[in-house]
């Protein structure tokens, strides 16, 4: 059974060889393993309330119990700009009309912004390939907006996510090279990796301040300004099945789009409902296809949990639960638990991409 | 013999025949002096009434139009202008070429990033324009004296003109047309050719420039190679007539053309090397015609506003500090003995 749950010191080793295996795209879970036990920790603190709420980072694993291992990865940034500097590139159009000559051009333009601090971010989500389909990937990514409704002050009212932009096999952005690398004396990987360490500073030292004109840029970076990274479109199209967005912010080195959501709005927070535990002895069939499970909560907050189980199992007011499923959520009959679906319930095809 | 003169209105079809049908070699170094025969003569009659200290409070600022005249034909060979303030009472359009450091302590990093910021910098400096003279006589005597007569002028009138003075060269273009700087830059806002673009700048209010200039600053490093190689370069057929400029004292600041990326040159106006050379002197009583009168070549001239007149002769010095310069010259400058005239070392 996959359980969510929060992370764990015992999980360091797993996070590990996950980030390893992840390779460079990831900048935020590089394979360090200072960095990641920074995370650890971090997120320890976070779920025992020992740091300020706006300062929380909240890491969840998902833990194969039969092996005991973790297999994935998600967070929630509580607040992202407070500590360090947040930067994004706000895709803006500047005109310029003369009504003497009947000329109106319009520009794209890049503005540098800050407009995303104080706003809370889905993040750091990764997936062993192992576990790749029947449904995992989503458990790993929704049980964060069932955290985010349950515990909804402890967020903005909006929240986003930042995607991979366009880079190549090699790791070459285009947008880098046409914009980033004439400032910064550095590969993109080196300057993605310096960022994903946190270590921000630098951004601000050397980046260039003012906007940016598009038209400037060769046909090539311009084209993949708000695209995202062919690994990175299934995610894409899952936050749009809940309802985000692209806001018009884009990544500042490889022009990845921000995809934001009002939480209130989030598909999984509105289709959520309540029930209580009902533990049976009666046999349930746990392996049904995704698109017939429900995600399960335990809500609590220090102790997160969430799984899932076949919609078939929830009543009226309850929902029956074999053992080892309340055992895995550390419920018992009569608990509170909160479920949503797992998969959106009719399969219409998202709204293309704008 | 060459003499510069105030243009008149009857010099409009030999100046538009100057400034060249479009496409001339010439056209394409003239910018600023007009190519319609109405803004031309516009731009005379306006000289004209500057010339006799007309121009009234509020309104239009003082502009001031020469030519060079071949005074054995007649003929007009050249035009070149003064602008008393620099935009004329609206904005004047530069970028300025500055420099960011950008600095990491905690990488170890130090870069210069060049940036062109958009400018109203040389408003109200006094500006040489208009310079435009047929292609045979570049780099000869008269070419030295239409250019530095307008020096004459200014130190004949002086209160006319402000601290400083600017004049803008012309920047590269290739044989085909093409500006990489407006190519790379301006295009793209303006939505035309260059040629249009310069067209506009000599013929209308500047309005279009405020409206259609990218208002943020701009980074050299995103500029085409060809735009940043033509950043503050000279068009090469400009090229004497910048030499001629630096000798007078002007040099090229931080300032750049926003068509062409031609650089800005720019002096102090009492530190021109013509005016500060220059001496008053009294007529001295005729030599010849046949005569030069021994002396060394010197631009000289005199009269006030419409009188102005500049031309080259041999000139030499008396004891009592009277010039002596052969009679013909006397005439032509509209003076006599006893007269008043301005001289310069040539």
């Amino acid at each position: 059974m996959l359980v969510i749950r929060p992370l764990q010191q015992s999980d360091l080793e797993d996070l590990y060889t996950m980030a390893q295996r992840a390779g460079k795209g990831l900048t935020s879970l590089p394979a360090d393993r200072d960095m990641l036990q920074r995370k650890i920790n971090q997120a320890q603190e976070t779920f025992n309330q020992r740091c300020a709420p706006e300062a929380g980072l909240y890491l969840f694993a998902l833990e194969d119990t039969d092996t005991g291992k973790a297999v994935g990865i998600s967070g929630i940034q509580a607040r992202v700009g407070l500590d360090e500097v947040f930067y994004n590139y706000r895709l803006s159009v500047t005109v310029n009309a003369s009504k003497e000559l009947g000329v109106h051009v319009r520009t794209p333009t890049l503005h540098l912004s800050n407009d995303m601090t104080d706003t809370s971010e889905i993040c750091s989500l990764l997936l062993s390939s192992d576990y790749h389909g029947g449904g995992n990937g989503l458990l790993l990514s929704r049980c964060r907006f069932m955290f985010l409704d349950e515990f909804r002050k402890h967020f903005s009212e909006k929240v986003f996510a930042e995607m991979r932009g366009v880079s190549d096999e090699q790791g070459m952005s285009p947008l880098w090279d046409a914009l980033g690398s004439k400032f910064f004396d550095m590969e993109f990987i080196e300057a993605d990796m310096l960022s994903g360490l946190g270590n921000k500073s630098f951004i601000a030292e050397l980046m260039p301040k003012y906007p940016i004109y598009l038209p400037m840029l060769p046909d090539s970076a311009r084209a993949v300004i708000g695209r995202v990274h062919g690994n990175t479109a299934p995610a894409l199209t899952m936050l749009k099945a809940e309802g985000f967005n692209f806001n018009g912010m884009v990544d500042i080195f490889d022009g990845g789009p921000v995809v934001e959501a009002f939480v209130h709005t989030i598909r999984t927070v509105r289709d959520s409902f309540n029930r209580y535990a009902s533990v049976t002895r009666k046999a349930i069939d746990l392996d049904v296809p995704a698109d017939k499970r429900v995600m399960i909560s335990n809500r609590s907050f220090r102790n997160f949990r969430v799984t899932t189980v076949p919609a078939s199992c929830v009543g009226i007011d309850t929902v029956s639960l074999p053992p080892e499923v309340a055992e895995a959520l550390q419920i018992e009959s009569g608990d509170p638990v909160r479920l949503a679906p797992l998969k959106e319930r009719s399969q219409a095809p998202a709204k293309a991409a704008n | 013999m060459w003499l510069v003169r105030p243009a008149l209105p009857d010099d409009v079809n030999q100046i538009l025949e100057i400034a060249g049908a479009a496409g001339s070699e010439t056209a394409r170094l003239s910018s600023t002096l007009p190519r319609q025969r109405e803004a031309l003569a516009e731009k005379i009659k306006h000289s004209l009434t500057s010339l006799a200290g007309k121009t009234i409070a509020g309104g239009p600022l003082p502009r001031f139009l020469f030519v060079l005249e071949d005074t054995a034909t007649g003929r007009v060979h050249g035009a070149a202008g003064i602008d008393a303030r620099a935009g004329n009472g609206q904005p004047f359009y530069n970028y300025r070429r500055d420099a960011l450091i950008h600095a990491s302590h905690e990488l170890g990093i130090s870069s210069r990033v060049d940036v062109l910021y958009p400018s109203h910098g040389l408003t109200d400096h006094t500006l040489l324009c208009s310079f435009s003279i047929t292609p045979e006589l570049r780099n000869t005597e008269a070419f030295e004296l239409l250019s530095r007569a307008r020096i004459l002028f200014i130190a004949g009138h002086r209160d006319w003109f402000t601290q400083r003075v600017a004049v803008e060269i012309q920047g590269v273009q290739h044989a085909d047309g093409s500006v990489p700087f407006w190519d790379s830059l301006g295009r793209h806002f303006f939505n035309m050719d260059f040629e249009t673009a310069d067209q506009h700048s000599g013929a209308l209010s500047k309005t279009f420039i405020a409206e259609l200039m990218p208002p943020h600053p701009v980074y050299v490093t995103l500029l085409s190679e060809a735009a940043q190689e033509a950043l503050g370069q000279p068009h090469e057929l400009t090229v004497p007539n910048l030499e001629l400029l630096q000798r007078e004292g002007f040099q090229a600041g931080c300032y750049l053309d926003i068509f062409d990326g031609g650089p800005v040159l720019e002096a102090r106006t009492d530190a021109l090397h013509t005016l500060v050379t220059s001496q008053l002197k009294a007529l001295h009583g005729a030599v010849g015609d046949a005569d030069d009168g021994g002396g060394d070549l010197c631009l000289i001239a005199a009269g006030d506003g419409a009188g102005f007149r500049c031309t080259l002769a041999r000139a030499a010095g008396t004891l009592e500090g009277t010039l002596k310069v052969p009679v013909k010259v006397w005439s032509l400058l509209e003076k006599t003995a006893g007269d008043e005239v301005r001289v310069a070392p040539c």
